[in-house]
């Protein structure tokens, strides 16, 4: 399926881009997660959470067709 | 009651018995840097009726163009006492504790036990889970900000057993993955909005309003005004694994003895020491100190053994975090008579200006 990836705060910065079509065969949102830190060794030592349909999800959860958010923690204050 | 309050009374949501709560309510703040002295000013013109403030750190010229309950004539003072002295000005009915201190896992239960509710708005990750933890154990609510550059995260955690911030980000960060404002730059309205929003949330709590940002993170980003309000599901287990647990633990697991942590104040009954600058090169503030050796902590694992001296060393990064890993190492190695540096460069590097002014004046 093809997908819109939403990249966050230092993903974004790391990444050079602030959100990207992808075609997937991930089934889950860990599938998809080992399949960008494939595509972007930057991810692959980076802390970030994933959302999708407005929700976090953890990595066990069904990929929907639908956006996905990466998060990564902010620092502060 | 007063009519200083009387514009607030005056909304169905607040009236004589909203302000009642408000003056009853006691609301610690851990930090008062960009989040916390705008969360403050409000919370203290609402007639909160008494504010803890808890902050190890000093005032610094770097820090004005965003900690706004600080004027010139604060500089080199203890930010929880500075920022006290200009909210009892402010008010001078509320009841105002400073805590000259770090929020860390020898106080941080005493000190959550003595308020209703927690405002993080801390800058690092060490805090921001203490705090999480005490909340979760003291059932306490625990308002949450955090930024970086234009984005923010805001949420309320442990609300009502609501999800926690380990239910969003189970795990913390690698240490130093994760810039702070001191090293990416902040534009100082970014933190003054969220902790306008911060502020919000906790008049919400005391006030009993519906609608707590609890459950959900908001994610805002200043440049284009997007706002993401992301549901957030409570990890139960790790929840209850927690309560069970009931202890504090030190997320990195740093084993640095408070023995060889040093403060300012203490560094001249060192006698001779020399420096060790512990950040990458690249890093700001350059500072001009006297016998500075710069081991950046990414080479610390092969360079550590110049230090194999008996001079006593004094090692500083830019927030206190790196220093306390790399002595850590030094102490595994055996390497005596090695310190670090409670406050973060800034801090030195005025302290440092301060001293040479008062040697040539």
């Amino acid at each position: 399926m093809e997908i819109t990836i939403r990249y966050f705060g230092l993903l974004a910065e790391a990444l050079k881009k602030e959100n990207e079509r992808i075609v997937t065969h991930a089934l889950t949102l860990g599938d998809l997660r080992k399949e960008l830190e494939e595509r972007y060794p930057h991810l692959q030592d980076k802390t970030f959470v994933m959302a999708q349909n407005n929700t976090i999800k953890t990595a066990q959860e069904a990929l929907l067709e639908e956006e996905v958010a990466l998060f990564p923690p902010f620092s502060g204050g | 009651m007063e009519e200083r309050y009387s514009r607030q009374i005056r909304l169905a949501e607040v009236g004589t018995t909203g302000q009642a709560k408000l003056q009853a309510a006691k609301v610690l703040m851990v930090g008062a840097g960009g989040l916390g002295c705008p969360a403050l000013q409000y919370l203290a013109a609402a007639g909160v009726g008494t504010l803890g403030i808890v902050d190890f750190d000093r005032v610094t010229p770097s820090n004005l163009h965003r900690q706004i309950l600080f004027d010139e004539n604060d500089l080199g003072k203890n930010k929880a006492k500075a920022a006290k002295a200009q909210l009892q000005k402010q008010n001078t009915s509320l009841v105002i504790n400073a805590y000259e201190t770090a929020f860390d896992i020898q106080n941080g239960l005493a000190l959550t036990a003595a308020y209703d509710l927690v405002i993080d708005a801390t800058d690092n990750f060490e805090t921001r889970y203490c705090i999480n933890d005490c909340c979760v154990l003291s059932n306490k609510p625990m308002v949450y900000a955090a930024l970086y550059k234009f984005q923010g995260q805001v949420a309320v955690f442990n609300f009502k057993n609501g999800p926690t911030y380990r239910c969003l980000f189970p795990t913390p960060p690698q240490l130093e993955e994760v810039p702070t404002c001191e090293t990416v730059g902040v534009l100082g309205v970014v933190p003054g909005v969220l902790g306008i929003l911060q502020a919000t949330e906790c008049l919400k709590i005391i006030l009993e309003l519906d609608q707590i940002l609890s459950g959900k993170v908001l994610f805002y980003d200043l440049l284009t005004h997007q706002m993401h309000s992301i549901i957030l599901p409570p990890n139960k287990k790790a929840i209850a694994a927690l309560k069970q647990k009931n202890e504090l633990i030190e997320i990195f697991n740093v084993s640095c003895p408070p023995s060889s942590q040093i403060g300012l104040e203490a560094l001249r009954e060192l006698g001779k020491f020399v420096w060790i600058d512990v950040r990458e090169l690249h890093e700001s503030p350059q500072l001009d100190l006297p016998n500075l050796i710069k081991i950046p902590f990414s080479s610390w694992n092969t360079r550590w053994e110049e230090l194999k001296h008996e001079q006593p060393k004094v090692l500083f990064c830019q927030s206190g975090q790196r220093s306390k890993k790399a002595l850590e190492l030094l102490l595994e190695k055996g390497v005596k008579n090695g310190y670090a540096l409670s406050v973060g460069a800034a801090t030195l590097a005025y302290w440092n200006q301060q001293n040479n002014n008062d040697k040539t004046d």
